[in-house]
């Protein structure tokens, strides 16, 4: 029989390899974003969500007690600078990549990742798509490994309609003028195929060009000869803005139903113009009540501003991450990311506005919504001005969500 | 009818907008060679020190000041980066323009931020001048092109009737012999450069109020401007008026224009055909209507490369 | 001429060696930059050796990148070619539009010329989003590499050899090319064409047929560039890219043949290592440009030329404290421009003007910067960018001094870069 001492002194290295066995392997997530350039606006509001969520996650407890690492790359702006950067993050190690600026590099990605992921078995990383919203990376582009956590423009805009028509805002002729790409077109297809549904008739559609049109006065003389009650469009930035300044100094009656007027700096810009002009959101404060009021005072204290346009959603989005890390067990140490992929899947997380989860079949998000009016007699202003959004109706995740589209067929791993 | 005359009137308005910005550009193209890539940003820079200056001055004095500042910018760039690289050649010229342009874009966005800023019409010109048919016409768009025409008529009158005016137009054609007669021809180039970044500068300073006032200003307008200056004629003033006028009426008009080739096509039984080839022939002009100006400079460009008003070659 | 060929010899080998050396990723930015060079190589035959200044040269890039995307989606994905000889289609591709709109673009020189390869460039950009079916729209097309010969192109480092080969091939047939009737009338071209014409030479032919071979040139590079992202999209034909190449060029030198290829691999490189580093890096890219362009118009090649010549003039071991202390200047200036930018973009963002606003009036909650937290009314902020500054100063000043002191005791020939650009060399 040996001495206690001896044991424990035997036990002791034993132990201590044991429990480097059982730590996990930092998990690295790449932000690869447009941080720079003339749509860097956007880049950096992801950034800043996604920051403050590793943080959470990280306070939390990470995965298995190891936090997790945020890698940030700047895609420059474009589609190939996107292609290089994610190729250095795999160098580095990423094993879930974060974009959301643009439906293009949102593309680029989510095609890379799949040739990749198709090469390397055992080395594969995840696309977490936080904010690119073409249907096509849910539909004839959609692939195991990749994930959205943000709407698409069918969900916005049945979402838009019934709000709007609970408010007798809607009338029964619709405008549809939006941008001429992929996501404008596609906001111009959800606009004509819900016109049944929400019984209207869309007296026109436009597509216009991206960007470059600095004078809308002729567009806003063709929704004048048709007669529209209401604007629907998808349009943001600039674009949108020019729009509403020239229906404004028109005159035009029409009300507007848009996606992205929530942007910081649109409200302040428009001033009285925005007044009484719809949008569906994927986050209202006002609607989330107090876990949402929580949520906010938690953001501004951690990143000075308070959560607005894109930054909820991305948030909920790597929560919904960090619950299916949860579900993961560490093994060996080093993240199964295939292992990840088949957990998020089927993940769910209860936030401010309510459930979220995700859809196994396309791969996207059910998540709530919120159609708001602008207001003064909102309870948290926006942009510092005395206006804010004043939320209308609330949709649960379930009543949000639209079918997947039949073009999607995903090749899981077997 | 009606339905053309608010088009028409928009795009007059909007030409008098480009004029502003492009006839300091096709004035110092005229005068120096020089394809100035900066100019678009010196319209941003106008918008921007306008409305810092909003909060201190107030609007009306800020539409004043800006300008100015502006004109100091541009000849504080003449003067000590532009002389700097005559000599290397025209190439080096317009590079270092381009440089420029990437330089006062990035100061822009690291003082101002990336967002659009707080740049409004001021309430005392923010009413309805008139109405046409079920639609207000803006007083503030008739103020912009009062103020268009009025810098027109001003440099016009200063160039062909002041002593200064005559300096100019003969360091233009002959900058030689105008300095052997004893002008001091760099600081009449200097003076045309501030000008005109000033002119660039006063039509920032009122439109940035009407459109948005954003770092990407200078992009948006940038390249249009370049059309303008090649339509109307390197170094004419009235060329620039000219086309600045066609290509504000021509984006206005073509937007309500909801026809393709294949529809003109159709006139003559080929309608059908032209929709089966597809591509080109099938794309609205309405959704073409930014894209338009680049056709008309491509055509200039091969019919009558001097432009409308240009010198002959 | 031996120097140079075991130089040549060396820098091939280091190339080669590369992905053996260096991580997959700084190998993928390896590729970019070699791209880059082509692409620069190509547009300076037109532009330094021609002397015709095209702002457009994205378009030929651009045609060349979705003709090799298309030929590897066509025969249902398996591709035209196999995947070595895909760059093929690209210069096909370049070389035939090259000439179409050579043609019309030759026909005016100078200015005009630099404004229709701009129009057209500028129009091809504006119509190819809606023509969904070539250019595939604001996603635009994806393809696969298909195995071909043994490899299956799966991993960067064969991407890398392709792409090397390549590269090294065009950059031979470029140089080849300057050896030829063809290259010397080009350069006739850019010194007196109007005397080319009196020699008997037709001036538009000849002006088209270099337009197409740079065209042919850029195509390879677009063609190279879609089979390492394996996707084309039509922002390649965005006027930022053309105004790319023409600052790589320039600043790499456009009277050395290697010259834009140095240039446009240190701003590929620049870009890559630097976008990571700051958000501002934009603005320090732009600095660059200008502070180059004003005080080395003879580019990187240029300045490497008086290095060299200089050395050989006066002794390496006199010019070597001049350049060290040049270098010295320029970087305490470089990093008191850096410290400057870096505080004043802290400052001025929004983010820290709300934290400012919370802490009351009056308080300036400190910055955090290279590791250090830095209060904005500190001494330190101030002094530190301000040192800097004094120290370049002083470097700079010592290093004239001593190049000063070295040409009065040898007065033969100025040694300033500027007007040193002899127009026959192209090596």
């Amino acid at each position: 029989m040996k001495s206690p001492a001896v044991l424990k002194m035997a036990l002791l290295p034993g132990l201590m390899f044991a429990s480097a066995l059982a730590t996990a392997a930092p998990v690295k997530i790449a932000l690869v974003e447009t941080l720079s350039g003339p749509q860097a606006a956007t880049g950096l509001t992801y950034r800043a969500a996604v920051r403050y969520a590793v943080e959470r996650i990280n306070a939390d407890g990470g995965w298995h007690g190891e936090p997790l690492e945020l890698l940030e790359y700047d895609n420059q702006g474009g589609p190939a600078g996107a292609a290089d950067k994610l190729k250095a993050a795999i160098s580095d190690g990423a094993q879930i990549v974060v974009q959301g600026a643009s439906s293009a590099i949102g593309g680029q990605i989510t095609e890379d990742v799949r040739k990749w992921d198709l090469r390397n078995p055992g080395r594969e990383l995840i696309y977490l798509n936080v904010g690119a919203e073409a249907q096509a990376l849910t539909g004839d582009k959609c692939q195991f490994y990749h994930f959205r956590v943000a709407g698409n423009a069918p969900m916005r805009v049945n979402a838009l309609v019934a709000g709007m028509k609970q408010d007798q805002a809607l009338g029964s002729k619709v405008y549809a003028i939006n941008q001429n790409y992929s996501w404008g077109q596609d906001m111009e297809q959800a606009i004509v195929d819900g016109a049944a549904a929400g019984g209207y008739t869309v007296v026109e559609k436009t597509l216009h060009d991206v960007g470059k049109i600095q004078d809308f006065s002729p567009y806003v003389n063709k929704i004048a000869a048709s007669h529209a009650d209401t604007v629907m469009t998808g349009n943001w930035g600039s674009d949108l803005l020019l729009l509403m300044k020239a229906a404004k100094t028109a005159g035009l009656k029409a009300r507007f139903g848009t996606v992205y007027l929530d942007q910081p700096g649109n409200i302040a810009n428009a001033g009285d113009v925005a007044l009484g002009n719809y949008v569906a959101q994927t986050f209202n404060p006002e609607a989330a009540g107090e876990a949402g009021a929580a949520f906010m005072q938690d953001y501004r204290a951690k990143t000075g501003h308070e959560p607005t346009f894109i930054e909820p959603q991305t948030v909920f989005g790597m929560l919904l991450v960090g619950e299916a890390l949860r579900q993961v067990p560490a093994g060996d140490g080093k993240l199964n990311v295939r292992k990840l992929a088949l957990a998020l899947e089927q993940a769910s997380i209860e936030t401010p506005m309510g459930k979220l989860s995700m859809r196994a079949q396309d791969h996207q998000a059910l998540l709530p919504l919120a159609v708001s009016v602008v207001s003064r007699d909102a309870k948290y202003k926006a942009d510092g001005t005395d206006m804010g959004f004043k939320p209308v109706k609330r949709f649960t995740a379930e009543e949000a969500a639209v079918p997947a589209q039949a073009s999607c067929r995903m090749q899981r791993p077997d | 009818m009606e339905q053309l005359a608010t088009p028409l009137l928009n795009g007059v308005i909007y030409g008098l907008l480009l004029f502003m910005v492009s006839a300091g550009l096709t004035l110092i193209f005229g005068m120096m060679g020089i394809l100035n890539f900066a100019h678009a940003s010196f319209y941003m820079l106008g918008a921007y020190f306008a409305y810092a200056l909003q909060d201190v001055f107030g609007f009306w004095p800020a539409i004043i000041v800006s300008p100015l500042l502006v004109g100091v910018v541009g000849i504080l760039v003449e003067r000590y980066i532009l002389r700097r690289v005559h000599r290397f050649g025209h190439a080096h010229e317009l590079l270092i323009t381009f440089g420029l342009s990437f330089i006062i874009v990035e100061l822009v966005k690291l003082f101002f931020g990336n967002y659009p800023v707080n740049y409004r019409v001021p309430a005392s010109l923010d009413f309805a001048a008139f109405t046409m048919g079920s639609l207000d016409y803006p007083a503030y768009r008739l103020f912009m092109g009062i103020v268009a025409i009025g810098m027109f008529v001003a440099i016009y009158l200063l160039l062909s009737r002041t002593r200064v005016g005559i300096v100019v137009r003969s360091a233009i054609h002959r900058p030689k012999m105008a300095e052997a007669l004893g002008h001091n021809v760099p600081r009449v180039f200097m003076g045309v450069f501030g000008v005109g970044a000033a002119m660039a500068g006063l039509a920032g300073a009122v439109a940035g109020a009407f459109y948005t006032t954003s770092p990407n200003m200078a992009l948006e307008l940038g390249v249009l401007v370049f059309v303008v200056v090649v339509i109307g004629g390197l170094g004419s003033l009235e060329g620039a008026m000219l086309a600045s006028l066609l290509i504000g009426i021509v984006t206005s008009v073509a937007v309500g224009i909801d026809a393709s080739l294949a529809d003109f096509m159709a006139l003559f039984g080929a309608g059908d055909l032209a929709r089966e080839i597809g591509g080109i022939l099938v794309l609205k002009v309405s959704s073409l209507a930014a894209s338009l100006p680049f056709a008309l400079m491509l055509l200039v460009l091969l019919v009558r490369p001097s432009g409308l008003m240009g010198d002959k070659e | 001429m031996k120097v140079r060929m075991v130089l040549l010899a060396a820098g091939v080998c280091v190339l080669a060696a590369a992905p053996l050396l260096l991580s997959d990723g700084l190998v993928n930015a390896a590729i970019s930059m070699l791209i880059a060079a082509l692409f620069a190589c190509a547009y300076n035959l037109l532009c330094g050796q021609a002397g015709m200044l095209s702002f457009g040269h994205s378009a030929y890039f651009g045609v060349g990148a979705f003709a090799t995307i298309h030929a590897m989606n066509a025969v249902d994905g398996a591709g035209l070619l196999p995947t070595p000889l895909m760059p093929l289609a690209g210069a096909l591709g370049g070389l035939l539009f090259g000439f179409a709109a050579g043609w019309f673009s030759t026909q005016r020189t100078g200015a005009y010329f630099a404004m229709i390869t701009l129009a057209i460039a500028e129009l091809l950009h504006a119509i190819a989003p809606q023509l969904k079916g070539v250019f595939g729209g604001e996603a635009g097309i994806s393809s696969m590499r298909m195995p071909a010969w043994g490899w299956d192109f799966g991993s960067t480092t064969e991407v890398y050899y392709l792409t090397l080969a390549w590269v090294l091939a065009s950059l031979a047939g470029l140089y080849l090319l300057t050896r030829t009737p063809l290259g010397r009338l080009a350069l006739g071209i850019r010194e007196n064409s109007h005397r080319l014409r009196f020699l008997g030479y037709e001036v538009h032919r000849v002006s088209v047929l270099i337009f197409a071979l740079s065209g042919m040139f850029s195509g390879i590079a677009g063609s190279l560039q879609v089979l390492s992202n394996e996707s084309a999209n039509y922002v390649m034909f965005d006027t930022s890219l053309s105004a790319a190449v023409v600052l790589n060029t320039y600043i790499g030198g456009v009277h050395a043949f290697l010259g834009p290829a140095l240039g446009a691999a240190l701003v590929t490189f620049f870009g890559y290592a630097v976008s990571d580093l700051t958000q501002s890096w934009l603005l320090y890219q732009g600095v660059l440009f200008v502070l180059v362009i004003m005080f080395m118009p003879t580019g990187l090649a240029g300045l490497l030329d008086l290095a060299c010549g200089s050395a050989r003039r006066y002794g390496a071991r006199a010019v070597a404290p001049a350049a060290g202390l040049y270098v010295l200047a320029g970087g305490a200036y470089a990093a008191a421009l850096v410290f400057l930018t870096e505080l004043l973009q802290r400052l001025f963002s929004q983010d820290y003007r709300s934290l400012a606003q919370a802490a009351g009036a009056g308080h300036w909650p400190p910055v955090r910067m290279f590791g250090h937290d830095w209060t904005p009314l500190g001494t330190w902020t101030w002094v530190a960018p301000a040192a800097l500054i004094v120290a370049g100063w002083l470097c700079w000043r010592a290093a004239t001094a001593v190049v000063r002191r070295l040409q009065e005791a040898a007065p033969a020939v100025p040694a300033g870069a500027a007007g040193m650009a002899s127009p026959g060399r192209t090596a």
